[in-house]
């Protein structure tokens, strides 16, 4: 059992610096989830983590061993692919026990362990099978059975959802989490999923052009986001964000056509500032006309309003109950002032 | 659908195949289907190439005897221990596919193909004249087994290398491109510029390899007319020569196997060799048929390697099948035997063909 450790890691290829010097320290049996927009180096950091890129500058520690410089197969990490990445040619159990067989384990032992981890997994009806004629999910469960089989100390997990659909990639998530629970072993996820990293993480880390933002525990960075890229990233929809003028004790905001007193140390006067709102953070009330609902998206338990303010700036607000509003509406927001994030309008950083 | 209005305009789908394919089974029809029965048919005869050009009337039927002219003789027997080393070959063949049939090690096809094979390998070398006998045409079964031996060693030594080069050059970089292009370059030269080239770099005394043997003190071979080598340097100029489609199949077969496999292979402790023994050649299976029977085919027919380079010499080592039937056609002007030596040749290939067509279709 072991953490991983990532020491000022940075990544180039040729000139193009794709991971500026990051600094990671994941706890032994922790669950990471790597979030970030496409192109941020989630997967080239993950991958740098199992060994497959090199890492140019910088130090990986898996455990108390320096694996910066060490092959693949011996770090001690299992890789799930989004592709599955599966043997074409080899029987699902071939493709388990494959690892195990490299590297010199007796029959008997490869046996067990395959047929443990098909347990577990629900695979024992396939094992005889040929990838090809798995379905999605299946296959999805063959390449974890394969990481489980080969018992790593960290887990490494690149997107291995996203060729799901929506149903099957419920199962998969409670599967995931109750395997954590059962292994026990340190694991790290790459996901594009808001809901997979809230529900699975211990601990997620947003990464945006190859640096972190923030690193914290999903309602932390849900609660407490340090910047604006992190407020905007953590929830769905995303936070609502309107530019404003320090004034006094309070802040002006055009587009709430009035000002609103955030509970923060506000900076000096006629300084620029952006003030976010959640959309679940506030009501909509009929009888202002503050805004205009363009559009409203009805999901049974819940709506979304999408409203214009007279500055043109755009905002979404989540509505539940029976009475909603309707394209064409004019409304004003209720809310509570505490639930107001306010960001430096030139760093984009929390003012808290 | 019936239109009314015109209902003579119309094709139906049938007619309309027919139609379309009409000019390709008239071509086919007219030199494939009619030149092999023609060719079937003057085996059947005796049948003087100049006489009968002379004369029409010159050929005279004789049934199967050009058959019996060329592959039996007098006092043909069979003994189980007439070709020892070839026959023991086929029995322990024989064991060996039933071995691995049992333990399921392997397919249906490949042991009944191995059975085959081995139960030919037992009989075929058994005959042979007893006392007093003797073949009718002593060169026809050693110029048939030149072949084989042709074949044997230009078949695999083309796969291996052509896949050796491939997994080699299957790189994105500039260089792997042109050296892909420079090895397939060798394909697009004729047979007798090929041999040219080879002649000279066999040559003992101004050819490359002369020369390297020199420079290492060992005396230099002279390939193309000791008895040993001939058939070992008509086979390294082949393999030389038919390296380059091999490769451009492989490569193509190396492309398709996507790159996380090799990721996930990485990761279980499978790099370069094993990974190459245990990921790329499985996912390579069918190409590797394809590649052999291809070849196989290719090689029966091999003839100018022969007939340029060592004139089927030293002492008939390199005569082969091919360049035999053209001099009974057309050097003896025996049209007859010839066309039966090359209905034999067609037997062969046409089986080949057969497995190939079957392994196709085989699912992985
Ligand atoms: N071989 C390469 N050469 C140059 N740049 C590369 C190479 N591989 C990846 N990159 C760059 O590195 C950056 C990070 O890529 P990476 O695949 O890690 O992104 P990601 O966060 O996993 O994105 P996604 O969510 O779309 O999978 C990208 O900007 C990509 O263009
Ligand atoms: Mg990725």
């Amino acid at each position: 059992m072991s953490g991983v450790t990532l020491n000022n890691v940075i990544k180039r290829y040729g000139d193009v610096q794709v991971i500026h010097g990051i600094d990671l320290q994941i706890e032994d049996g922790e669950f990471c989830v790597f979030v970030g927009p496409s192109g941020c180096g989630k997967s080239t950091l993950m991958r740098m983590v199992a060994g497959l890129e090199e890492t140019t500058e910088g130090e990986i520690h898996i455990g108390s061993r320096d694996v910066t410089r060490v092959d693949p197969a011996q770090r001690g990490v299992a890789m799930v692919f989004q592709t599955y990445a599966l043997y074409p040619h080899m029987t699902v159990k071939e493709n388990m026990g494959f690892g195990l067989k490299m590297n010199g384990h007796p029959r008997d032992e490869i046996k067990s362990k395959v047929a443990e981890a098909s347990r577990i997994l629900k695979l024992d009806d396939y094992l005889d099978r040929k990838p090809a004629a798995l379905s999605g999910g299946q296959r999805q469960r063959v390449a974890i059975g394969r990481a489980i089989v080969r018992g790593p100390d960290v887990f490494l997990f690149d997107e291995p959802l996203s060729n799901l659909d929506a149903e099957l990639r419920v199962e998969m998530r409670v599967e995931i989490a109750r395997l954590h629970k059962e292994i026990g072993a340190t694991m790290i996820y790459v996901t594009h999923d808001q809901v997979e990293a809230m529900t699975l993480a211990d601990k997620i880390v947003v990464l945006k052009f190859g640096r972190i933002e923030q690193v914290g525990a999903p309602l932390d960075l849900y609660r407490d986001p340090d910047n604006k890229f992190v407020a905007g990233f953590i929830g769905s929809p995303a936070m609502n964000f309107v530019r404003g003028t320090v004034r006094g004790v309070a802040v002006e905001v055009p587009a709430f056509a009035g000002t609103v007193r955030p509970d923060v140390a506000l900076p000096a006067e006629g300084m620029e500032v952006i003030v976010g709102l959640r959309p679940e953070h506030a009501e909509l009330d009929p009888s202002g006309d503050t805004f205009r609902v363009e559009l409203t998206e009805a999901l049974g338990g819940v709506s979304y309003a999408y409203l214009t303010a007279k500055t043109g700036e755009t905002l979404i607000f989540e509505e539940r109950g029976d009475r909603r509003s309707r394209p064409g509406d004019t409304v004003s927001l209720n809310y509570e002032p505490r639930r107001l994030y306010v960001f430096d309008a030139e760093s984009e950083r929390r003012i808290r | 659908m019936q239109n009314p209005r015109k209902p003579a305009s119309r094709l139906s789908q049938t007619q309309a195949a027919w139609i379309l394919l009409a000019p390709f089974l008239f071509t086919y029809g007219l030199f494939l289907i009619y030149p092999f029965f023609r060719g079937f048919w003057i085996s059947l005869h005796d049948w003087n190439l100049l006489a009968v050009a002379f004369n029409p009337d010159a050929k005279q039927f004789v049934g199967l005897r050009n058959y019996e002219r060329v592959m039996w003789g007098r006092n043909i027997e069979w003994g189980p221990l007439a070709a020892p080393f070839w026959q023991l070959l086929g029995i322990a063949g024989l064991a060996v596919s039933v071995l691995l049939r049992g333990t399921k090690r392997l397919s249906r096809f490949n042991a009944i193909a191995l059975g085959v094979a081995s139960v030919l390998v037992i009989i075929l070398p058994g005959f042979h004249p007893g006392e007093e006998g003797r073949w009718y045409d002593r060169r026809f079964w050693p110029t048939v087994a030149n072949t084989i031996v042709f074949v044997g060693l230009a078949v695999p030594g083309v796969t291996i290398s052509a896949l050796l080069l491939a997994a080699a050059l299957n790189r994105e970089t500039r260089a792997m491109g042109a050296l892909r292009t420079l090895f397939f370059l060798s394909q697009v030269l004729s047979v007798t510029v090929v041999t040219l080239i080879w002649q000279i770099m066999f040559s003992p005394r101004q050819g490359l390899i002369a020369n390297i043997t020199e420079t290492f003190g060992g005396t230099p071979i002279n390939w193309l007319t000791d008895e040993q080598f001939a058939m070992a340097a008509i086979v390294i100029a082949t393999i030389w020569w038919s390296l380059g489609i091999a490769m451009i199949l492989f490569l193509a077969g190396l492309q398709d196997i996507s790159k996380d496999i090799y990721e996930a292979a990485a990761l279980d402790n499978a790099k370069g060799a094993r990974a190459f023994w245990y990921v790329t050649l499985p996912n390579l299976k069918r190409t590797v048929t394809l590649v052999v029977v291809l070849q196989i085919i290719l090689h029966f027919q091999v003839f100018g390697q022969s007939h340029l380079m060592t004139q089927g010499g030293p002492n008939d080592t390199t005569q082969v099948l091919v360049r035999y039937i053209y001099q009974t056609g057309f050097r003896d002007s025996e049209l007859g035997r010839a066309s039966a030596m090359a209905v034999f040749l067609f037997v062969i290939m046409g089986t080949f063909s057969v497995i190939q067509f079957i392994v196709g279709r085989e699912k992985t």
